[in-house]
């Protein structure tokens, strides 16, 4: 199982009277292998939903929970994909893998047939005595998600992971993602800015408003992407492309673009 | 691992050859000079600095018969000894203080003022208060080589723990580290390019902080030999005694240099990939 909720959730950073908020009152129910991704403005507090529920920050006010235990700290039943990758650059791209399985005690033989089995969905084989510096932006980010992947989290926590990435690793990786997520569906909280991501990654699109960040709209992607069969493409040009695709994203985009102008008065 | 050997020959974008090539020509070059100005030409008179061949019998007598108390081996023994045990205590004590302060804010906020008061004296001012205490023997020397070598083995470090990409450290618990595995595996490697910076500049102080102490009073070593040739007026036996320091110097550090490449073989690739 693995369903994220949040309850009235309030976020200020500094004292509750003066502070930064950051979030207000976020409600927010994600379902078991549900993929979900938060778009809003920049500093409208998305990430901050997702330190929360990865463990790195508190709920100033209300409750965020998995499965209904309200979340104290981190934990590997909450994988996290970086933006930044975060890898442990001393490390060689197996020993990175292989750290969450070593920390859940699983046993030697089956930790290397869980990183083989990874290594080669995420084409990473050839990779594995390499340190990450060796590899390109893309490539660590592979490693990165396989790190997340191979831990089987009830819960996989992305945020803006392929941010840092050139367009076109960045489709590619959309691409990935989208097999891996089909193959082996997980519970995912997905944070990005990019608008087509997330349409075309998510089962269901949350939209933000500018700080102090509430929860404007959820858009259901998923019925939408079954009614059209957007699986059946092979590439994400081919989805773009499309009527429904085309209009859910001008929904969002102005959506945002409100946001963005409020922003200036 | 090919790759990477590619990368420490060409390091300052020079083939090592072709450096050590360089290197010895340059030391050639000055012995020339040097034999010039004394010998050659007598501009510098041999009170005031030796010649080489002085310089040489000097080596002979400090090796054969001895000087002050010993012979050369055994004084290069007794420095390196200290030496050795001096910064392995200093490291031993300081790295773990360091990574104690750069993670914990309380042992922080514990420590610092004590380091405030103790930083601004220089670890040759405790050479009195070391022979007081213990003596002209080992104890005293290993003693204030620890009072040299701690202090930038701890701040290096603390420093190094600070230094971790937050983002990195977030991963390790997100992936539910044990403790001790942490301190191994994150805190440790994460820190250790500052570390090593530490130890460098700890191995230099040790050093500097023995020859100087044994200069002051001791029965054997390097400082013992430097400052017996200076009360015979022996300018021969003064150079050697430093260039035999010099030697021990670089030779120390490029073992230190060596473990260094070797523990941060990551992060040469790393700095190779940032160009």
């Amino acid at each position: 199982m693995g369903v994220i909720e949040f309850k009235s959730v309030d976020k200020i950073f500094g004292p509750r009277a003066t502070g930064f908020r950051a979030l207000e009152d976020i409600n927010l129910e994600i379902r078991d292998r549900e993929f979900v991704a938060i778009v809003g403005p920049s500093g409208c507090g998305k990430t901050t939903c997702l330190r929360m529920v990865a463990g790195f920050e508190d709920a100033t006010a209300g409750v965020v929970s998995v499965d209904g235990t309200p979340i104290k700290r981190p934990g590997p039943d909450r994988a996290v994909v970086f933006q930044q990758f975060a890898l442990f650059p001393w490390k060689s791209v197996y020993d990175n893998i292989d750290l969450g399985l070593r920390n859940l005690n699983v046993s030697r033989s089956e930790r290397e047939t869980r990183i083989a089995a990874i290594l080669d969905l995420m084409n990473l084989t050839q990779y594995a005595k390499h340190f990450p510096h060796q590899l390109s932006g893309g490539m660590q980010q592979r490693v990165a998600i396989a790190r997340a992947y191979v831990l089987d989290p009830d819960v996989l926590l992305m945020d803006e992971p392929f941010g840092a990435l050139d367009a076109q690793t960045r489709v590619v990786m959309q691409e990935e993602l989208v097999r891996l997520a089909r193959k082996n569906p997980r519970t995912v909280l997905f944070i990005t800015h990019a608008v087509e991501e997330a349409v075309y990654l998510a089962d269901r699109v949350a939209i933000m408003t500018r700080a102090p960040g509430r929860i404007k709209e959820v858009l259901d992607i998923a019925s939408i992407r079954n009614a059209e069969n957007w699986d059946s493409y092979e590439k994400i040009e081919d989805v773009m492309d499309l009527e429904s695709f085309v209009h859910l994203r001008t929904h969002i985009w102005r959506s945002l673009r409100e946001e963005k102008a409020a922003q200036h008065v | 691992m090919k790759k990477y050997e590619s990368v420490y020959i060409t390091l300052g974008g020079m083939k090592v050859q072709r450096k050590v090539s360089i290197g010895l020509a340059t030391i050639f070059i000055v012995c020339m000079i040097w034999f010039a100005l004394t010998t050659g030409f007598g501009i510098v008179p041999s009170g005031r600095f030796p010649s080489p061949s002085e310089t040489w019998s000097a080596l002979i007598h400090v090796s054969g018969r001895g000087y002050g108390g010993g012979d050369l081996s055994m004084h290069v023994y007794n420095s390196l000894r200290l030496v050795v045990m001096g910064f392995l205590f200093a490291i031993a004590t300081g790295v773990p203080l360091g990574l104690l302060m750069g993670w914990s804010r309380k042992a922080e906020a514990f420590i610092n003022p004590i380091f405030l008061i103790i930083r601004p004296i220089p670890p040759l001012a405790w050479i009195p208060l070391a022979i007081l205490w213990l003596g002209l023997g080992d104890s005293a020397k290993i003693m204030v080589i620890w009072f040299s070598a701690f202090v930038p083995s701890v701040i290096n470090t603390y420093a190094g723990v600070r230094n971790i990409d937050r983002p990195v450290l977030e991963a390790a618990y997100m992936l539910g580290m044990p403790k001790v595995r942490f301190v191994a595996e994150v805190l440790i490697p994460g820190a250790s390019p500052m570390i090593f910076t530490g130890l460098r500049l700890s191995l230099q102080a040790s050093w500097t902080t023995l020859v100087a102490a044994e200069l002051v009073g001791a029965f054997y070593g390097l400082g013992r030999v430097l400052n017996v040739a200076q009360q015979d007026l022996y300018p021969g036996m003064i150079l050697v005694g430093m260039i035999a320091v010099a030697i021990l110097g670089w030779g120390t550090t490029r073992v230190l240099g060596m473990v260094e490449t070797w523990a941060l073989r990551w992060n040469t690739a790393a700095l190779a990939a940032k160009g």
